[in-house]
């Protein structure tokens, strides 16, 4: 071997080193690539806690199929987050890191968030027309979750089950024994997430209204008129912790079962989620009824338009979503209890719990019901002060 | 040229380029070594998340961290996770939260976390500091009770309930049931399933309830039968399993720890779900959200999350006899102990009591030092001179914690102090009238003779048992650093003496402090055992604590 051949090799066997070593640092995560390559579009989506499993599953599908734009990797990363919460940071101006794309419970929080920023900007933030626009991604109802043998002493005693029921059955004072039940049964107890934690609460006060008004649109002088607001205090006392535990709602009838809450009005994807875990746990199953005066999240997507993120950022948004509403990822949500909002995609199929908990009274096609409309601001913040007032501090 | 020095010129050069690269590669390595070690545990380039978790779940959680650590956990951008654990009673737990000295904190109850945030709140904060929170292993709050003494009331035909203790105990002298402090979240349950009963509700109880006089009579009437209280359930459970049934007829504690003990002991526990409701431990695990929480912190506590969560680790937090919140594992599991076996029902409970706001909570707390049983009980302290310098001062700085932490003002406190001699520096008497005195006694304690232990303890004894008061705990907390030398009673004697003087006088409980490690601990120990009291070490780091902890069971 010659002299320049040996050094040749040492030369490669040092190159191979450094690349080696280089190799070793990167995993450990000290040092940065000695070369930048194309630039990592990290797309940051706050997202709704009820359809936050299947967007960070949909996520993790996209990211790991390295979708590009333009020559960029796009990184889709979910960040977990109520929808007021999020709504109360966005107006505070507390989002950080800042998010590239909101969904939220529902449309009306990007409404009043929209309204908030109009005033500050002089222009919409979120879009409601073009191709930016903001598109529901998955639906799921509010209905009525409750044990079996409570559903059945409350249809014997005053038949179909609504807000009044539960309102009789919440003021009784015998409490279980007096409605017919068994007297270790307690207390009638309602399951209804604390407002300030889980927009799902204030869905449940606008459905109550509804009811109690029997009409689909709540303005202020209905949630201030004394005699609801007593008939509603009524039904909140019957709520039996409205302290940390209540942010899970579901979680809670699942977890602590029939001890905790009887039943309540909630998300039924949450409650069908929660359906296999209520039956493992508890040897009482759960019914679900659909109440007459119907509420919804339609979960939204919504991309950020200020100049906080990038042209390239936004459309890579737009990929993302495109990708939510295809079918094969829309039949995911199905999967979790949501409706699918690509009509394409039936609520029926394999592995649809839809089907699978038909026996305990899904149906896959609601009946004809009422629409509740969504809550102004002014409605919204009534209920909040009400409930801070009379409740939280009960 | 000639071949042979083409050869060894050729030969010098390989020589030569061999030690440059070997010397090139060796810089690399340092190279690699040093960048490696700026990255690692001892660095900072770690993470740390400074963890804070009540005594209750100790063995538990102890483990769930070794495992975790055993995962050489790391962020999702590489970076090592380091868990440091620190065992706290709720009450430091939330002052050491507010200071923001912990990250993470996973007390026994979520009713804490309202505290916490509400504690946050009037600082002048506007978002709440608990943030993130999940949820590990759930255990509803029961009375742990002998199968007899269940059976004796009832059980298990007749669900039973905080009703049947009260008759139980204002029926029979000999019933000795107890509940921890409210200090621990089954203290706290326990204390509010009371209040609630004595207000003849299961819900909406509001302040003029717990204040109201029909009220505090109740809850009076039923903590006057309780032997004394207690730093937590687990205390209990420990003392429960070593001195078995002459302990305790009954006692609150979490479900967990009755299985905890059934698979321990020949006798049995049964879980009492009271029939007007309990109440559940949840064991959250918050992530808290002062200024300055990294990125790095929130994404360890999604991976700490994550793990705690996972199937194996919540089969794992089955096998201890917790609940687990993964709901897809069955509790009538082949490897489940929660079985009737175990002394519990995994369908019950069937109704939990209302928890309150977070104001009435402290309602109830305040004015369970007026219901709960009031206490007779004198300090004894060692101020012989081995006790000179930061030994007393550190020593006096607990006395002082003990004082502060007594805050019924009718509880009756004396202070004795031993070298030499005996000298009785202030008479039992209500905390209204002599707080001041007691401080300043204490404040004035020097150093210096010898260590009359029994005649201290004897004295003290003595002065109790002529009091004769058996409505309240009678009690002796003694602290002493060295032997005893200079008494003229002997242990045998003082020791006969006590037992003698506990089945026909009022019953005395002596906790014992070993105050470093030339305590004679053997004396103390057959000292406090003699009373059914408890004998622990101590040292001048943690006499404060100590002294708080002991402050527990008054």
């Amino acid at each position: 071997m010659n002299r320049t051949r040996i050094i040749f090799l040492l030369v490669l066997l040092v190159a191979l080193g450094v690349v080696a070593v280089g190799l070793y640092l990167r995993r450990a995560g000290g040092v940065e690539p000695l070369i930048q390559g194309p630039q990592t579009l990290e797309i940051r989506v706050v997202c709704a806690l009820p359809v936050e499993p299947f967007v960070t599953e949909a996520a993790n599908r996209f990211n790991a199929e390295g979708h590009k734009l333009e020559g960029n990797l796009i990184r889709v990363t979910v960040i977990p987050m109520d929808g007021l919460t999020a709504m109360s940071r966005w107006e505070r101006g507390e989002m950080e890191p800042f998010p590239t794309v909101w969904i939220p419970d529902s449309r009306y929080l990007v409404e009043l968030v929209n309204a908030t920023f109009k005033e500050q900007r002089g222009r919409d933030v979120f879009l409601t027309g073009g191709e930016y626009r903001t598109r529901p991604i998955a639906i799921s109802l509010f209905a009525w979750g409750i044990y079996a043998s409570r559903a059945d002493v409350l249809r014997a005693k005053f038949g179909d089950i609504n807000w009044s029921v539960i309102h009789d059955a919440a003021t009784a004072k015998g409490g279980w024994p007096e409605l017919g039940g068994k007297p270790e049964w307690g207390y009638f107890k309602l399951v209804v997430p604390n407002p300030n934690k889980n927009v799902g609460g204030l869905v449940a006060m606008v459905a109550a209204a509804g009811e109690y008004y029997k009409k689909t649109s709540i303005n202020v002088a209905d949630i201030t008129n004394p005699q609801f607001q007593k008939w509603l205090k009524e039904l909140m006392d019957a709520v039996t912790d409205f302290s940390s535990l209540s942010a899970y709602s579901v979680e809670n009838l699942a977890l602590f079962g029939y001890s905790m809450g009887d039943g309540g009005q909630l998300l039924e994807s949450d409650l069908l989620v929660n359906m296999a875990g209520i039956q493992t746990r508890w040897a009482d199953p759960l019914v679900i009824i659909y109440p007459e005066y119907i509420t919804w999240f339609d979960f939204p997507y919504t991309i950020w338009m200020g100049e906080e993120t990038t042209a390239l950022e936004k459309n890579a948004a737009l990929e993302f979503e495109r990708y939510l509403l295809q079918p094969d990822i829309q039949k995911l949500a199905v999967q979790r209890g949501l409706r699918p909002a690509n009509p394409d995609v039936p609520v029926t199929g394999e592995n649809s719990l839809f089907e699978r908990w038909s026996s305990q009274g899904v149906m896959t096609v609601v009946p004809r019901t009422t629409a509740m409309r969504s809550p102004d601001r002014e409605v919204l913040l009534a209920l909040l002060r009400w409930f801070d007032l009379n409740v939280t501090e009960r | 040229m000639n071949p042979r020095r083409t050869q060894r010129s050729e030969c010098g050069c390989l020589a030569a380029s061999l030690v440059g690269f070997v010397s090139l590669l060796a810089l690399m390595v340092a190279a690699g070594f040093l960048l490696y070690n700026r990255i690692t545990p001892s660095s900072g380039n770690e993470v740390t998340l400074r963890v804070g978790y009540t005594p209750e779940k100790a063995a538990l959680f102890e483990t769930l961290v070794t495992d975790f650590e055993r995962t050489r956990p790391r962020t999702p951008d590489g970076k090592p996770i380091r868990i440091q654990a620190t065992r706290l009673d709720p009450d430091t737990m939330l002052s050491q939260a507010l200071r923001g000295e912990l990250d993470v904190v996973s007390p026994d109850s979520s009713i804490w976390l309202s505290q916490l945030d509400d504690a946050w709140y009037a600082q002048g904060n506007e978002l709440p500091l608990v943030g993130e929170t999940v949820r590990y292993a759930v255990s509803p709050v029961v009375i742990a009770m002998w199968e007899d003494v269940a059976r004796s009331l009832g059980y298990p035909d007749k669900a039973l309930g905080w009703g049947d203790i009260l008759a139980r105990a204002q029926s029979d002298p000999q019933f000795r049931w107890s509940h921890p402090s409210t200090s621990s979240a089954s203290g706290l349950l326990a204390t509010l399933a009371q209040f609630y009963a004595g207000a003849e509700k299961t819900r909406g109880l509001s302040e003029e309830d717990v204040t109201a006089p029909a009220t505090l009579n109740y809850v009076g009437a039923l903590e006057r039968t309780v032997r004394y209280y207690g730093e937590g359930e687990w205390a209990i459970i420990e003392q429960v399993l070593s001195r078995g049934r002459e302990y305790l007829d009954a006692f609150v504690a979490q479900e967990q720890l009755v299985i905890y003990f059934n698979q321990r002991s020949r006798d049995k526990l049964v879980a009492i779900y009271p029939i007007e409701g309990t109440m559940w431990e949840d064991h959250p695990l918050a992530l808290l959200e002062k200024p300055g929480v990294t990125i790095g912190q929130r994404q360890a506590f999604r991976v700490l999350s994550s793990f705690l969560l996972s199937h194996d680790v919540q089969m794992r937090i089955l096998s201890f006899g917790y609940r687990p919140t993964d709901l897809t594992i069955a509790l009538d599991d082949p490897s489940s102990p929660i079985t009737a076996a175990n002394g519990v029902d995994p369908t019950q409970p069937q109704t939990t009591l209302q928890v309150p706001s977070p104001a009435v909570v402290q309602v109830v707390r305040d004015a369970w030092y007026y219901t709960k049983r009031k206490t007779n009980v004198y300090l004894v302290a060692d101020v012989s001179g081995s006790m000179e310098g930061e030994k007393l001062a550190q020593a006096k700085e607990g006395l002082l914690v003990f004082l502060d932490q007594i805050r019924g003002p009718e509880e009756r406190v004396g202070l004795i102090k031993f070298s030499s001699e005996v000298t009785h520096l202030l008479l039992l008497d209500e905390m209204r009238r002599n707080r001041a005195a007691l401080v300043e006694q204490v404040q004035a304690l020097e150093a210096g003779g010898d260590t009359a232990l029994l005649d201290a303890v004897e004295f003290a004894y003595s002065q109790l048992q002529m009091l004769g008061d058996s409505e309240r705990i009678n009690a002796i907390v003694v602290m002493t650093d060295g032997k005893e030398n200079n008494s003229r009673w002997t242990l045998p004697r003082l020791v006969d003496k006590m037992r003698r003087g506990n089945q026909s006088g009022v019953p005395v409980v002596v906790f014992c402090i070993a105050y470093g490690d030339d305590a004679d601990m053997a004396t103390l120990q057959e000292i406090a055992e003699a009373t059914g009291g408890q004998a622990r070490r101590g040292d001048p780091e943690t006499i404060g604590q100590l002294y708080k902890i002991l402050s527990t069971y008054f």
